[in-house]
């Protein structure tokens, strides 16, 4: 007679002479578990949270396929972050607030190109956080603006994937390194943001009086 | 720059000096910026006594993305993608704000199959913005059905979308002198399809929720605007018109294909939450004839006047355009210093940004959850009000 917990943790799960099931690692039932049963909390500030979080818990796009309708809009009750949309620098602290109130073991994904690196705001702009990982820790980037239900799927299943493969009982509260699911092999987050350093640093620094004095509109009576 | 610090007595006693000291159960409630009926990231601060609320004042400030000071550094057709993040429920009609405006003062013509293809854009969207408001209504209020119907019928509107314009949310289709694409060929076979559709589902709604009891008790005769406060206010869309001012822009000056068509403007009565919802449910069915006036007669012709222009040049003045959205009148005001494509200032008469302070005049007098039932009428959208 085949256990279906036997069958699905070879090696962890075992029967033992005389009938009765043993574990053999509590962790791996533990991380499954786990896995399986992600409560999001909505963190919709903009265009994502339509997406990311009303399409894909609509019928066409079933998030209960893969465990985690449970949207919760309380902090306390959630393991999953999911930061739908832009951050600014008025909402950072609540940001903040909310990711510290949340129990361990908590996880937290960032959607969509504002919450990655402030996408379509990351010029010209002086309210705009450049992305969700300079509050908080990320585990997994979803690239799009808005990213398509399928890409919150697929990183559903690689944060999925990351649990099963980490965070063991004996040493809690180590995450393993941020995964990026769409990236090329080689590239990380921080590659990018070396990058794009003396261009950030530039651009964030306007002479008010300088550009007004420069632009074309300069001397004909608008400001 | 000095900061004063408050007590919340002080609070209290400051913003409702009425307020006797001790004897009532005054109370101080911040509703978000993270609540699931704050639609977004809207922070109200409620004044209470009890459960009722003694005033309302809405704080800003919570997803200010600065897109008009964006604009200053942009060309007009490099602006047009961010309107998309403005009202995302109404991407289109927020492009084609910007591009009438763009050519109205650049002096472009626009074919008519151009036009033909906005306005039934403008329609299919306005009946998805619907849709996904009659789903949020529904779970505000406690009911999860309207959610899953509102949500399974706008998907399919989507996929109609994603067909010709390849995006589903963000569109940035319509651009000064025409729209980005021409329509997919089998793009009126599908909307035709649509339609048959989706015709007997809003008998469905109404079947389910307007004829229900526990929906009557909650929106009938709450949250009353006057047609006077409506005005002053400067309401526009489905809350003006519930209170009884029939201004629409598409009946009133007529853009794009609206002059070709025949629908009416559907009107309320006392201008309570009730009359908000009805007239949004009546202005799905009048989209959804419009769209089956339009399909009957496709101009043929180039779905692009111009050469897409890259720097439209715009002559030195105050330019400004306006049309109807899902949620009101948007109106773009454009000041431009003349030789270039990037203008001066950028302005947007953003509609939810008027009707999202009517809660001042309809929150005071009512419990908290019947707020919740006001704010889900308003139908609003944070970044729309904020830029």
């Amino acid at each position: 007679m085949g256990l279906k917990i036997i069958d699905d943790f070879p090696g962890v799960a075992m029967k033992v002479p005389g009938g009765s099931v043993m574990l053999g690692v509590m962790d791996a039932v533990i991380n499954w578990a786990r896995a399986n049963s992600l409560w999001p909390l909505s963190f919709g500030t903009s265009c994502c949270a339509i997406e990311m979080l009303m399409a894909t818990g609509a019928p066409h796009q079933d998030m209960a396929r893969f465990g985690a309708e449970v949207a919760r809009p309380s902090p306390r009750q959630a393991d999953l972050l999911v930061v739908a949309g832009t951050i600014v620098k008025r909402m950072a602290p609540t940001l903040r607030t909310l990711y510290e109130q949340m129990a361990e073991p908590r996880y937290v994904m960032a959607t969509g190109a504002c919450a990655i690196s402030g996408g379509p705001f990351i010029y010209n702009n002086y309210s705009v956080v450049r992305g969700a990982d300079e509050i908080i820790p990320v585990d997994v980037y979803v690239p799009g603006c808005p990213p398509r239900p399928e890409a919150f799927f697929y990183a559903l299943l690689t944060l999925q994937r990351m649990i099963r493969s980490g965070d063991s009982l004996k040493s809690r509260h180590v995450h393993k390194r941020p995964v990026m699911s769409a990236l090329p092999a080689g590239i990380t987050v921080a590659d990018i943001q070396e990058e794009l350093r003396d261009l950030l640093e530039r651009d964030s620094a306007v002479d008010v009086e300088k550009e007004a004095a420069a632009g074309p509109w300069a001397g004909k009576g608008y400001c | 720059m000095t900061v004063q610090a408050y007590t919340l007595d002080d609070l209290v006693k400051r913003l409702d000096p009425q307020a006797t000291e001790g004897a009532s159960q005054q109370y101080f409630l911040n509703l978000g910026p993270q609540h699931p009926a704050a639609h977004g990231v809207l922070r109200v601060m409620l004044f209470l006594d009890g459960e009722t609320v003694v005033r309302a004042i809405p704080v800003l400030g919570y997803i200010h993305r600065g897109i008009e000071k964006m604009g200053e550094s942009l060309s007009t057709r490099q602006f047009i993608h961010l309107t998309d993040r403005l009202d995302y429920l109404s991407a289109l009609m927020n492009n084609w704000a910007v591009a009438r405006t763009v050519e109205k003062a650049a002096g472009i013509e626009v074919s008519p199959r151009a036009e033909w293809i906005r306005t039934i854009m403008a329609e299919l969207q306005r009946l998805q913005s619907h849709l996904l408001w009659l789903g949020v209504l529904g779970m505000d209020l406690g009911a999860f059905t309207p959610f899953l119907w509102g949500f399974r019928d706008r998907e399919e509107l989507t996929y109609i979308f994603e067909e010709t314009i390849g995006a589903r949310l963000t569109m940035n289709y319509v651009l000064p002198g025409g729209v980005m694409s021409d329509i997919h060929p089998e793009f009126a076979a599908r909307v035709k399809k649509y339609v048959a559709y989706i015709r007997p589902k809003i008998a469905e709604y109404e079947a389910l929720l307007s004829g229900n009891v526990i929906l009557e008790e909650r929106l009938r005769n709450i949250g009353r605007l006057s047609a006077e406060d409506a005005v002053s206010i400067g309401a526009t869309g489905p809350v003006l018109r519930a209170s009884g001012v029939a201004l629409d822009l598409r009946k009133a000056s007529p853009y794009g294909a609206y002059d070709k068509l025949e629908f009416q403007v559907p009107v309320g009565t006392v201008g309570d939450s009730w009359d908000r919802y009805w007239v949004r449910f009546e202005e799905m069915r009048q989209s959804i004839a419009m769209i089956e006036q339009l399909l009957g007669g496709i101009p043929e012709g180039p779905h692009m006047s111009v050469k897409p222009a890259v720097k439209v040049k715009l002559p030195e003045g105050v330019h400004y355009g306006q049309l109807e959205t899902a949620r009101g009148i948007l109106g773009v005001f454009i000041a431009a210093a003349g030789g270039s494509d990037v203008p001066y200032r950028i302005h947007l008469r953003s509609p939810t940004f008027n009707n999202l302070w009517s809660v001042t005049r309809l929150a005071p007098g009512w419990r908290i959850a019947d707020l919740v039932a006001i704010l889900t009428t308003l139908d609003l959208v944070i970044p729309d009000i904020e830029r």
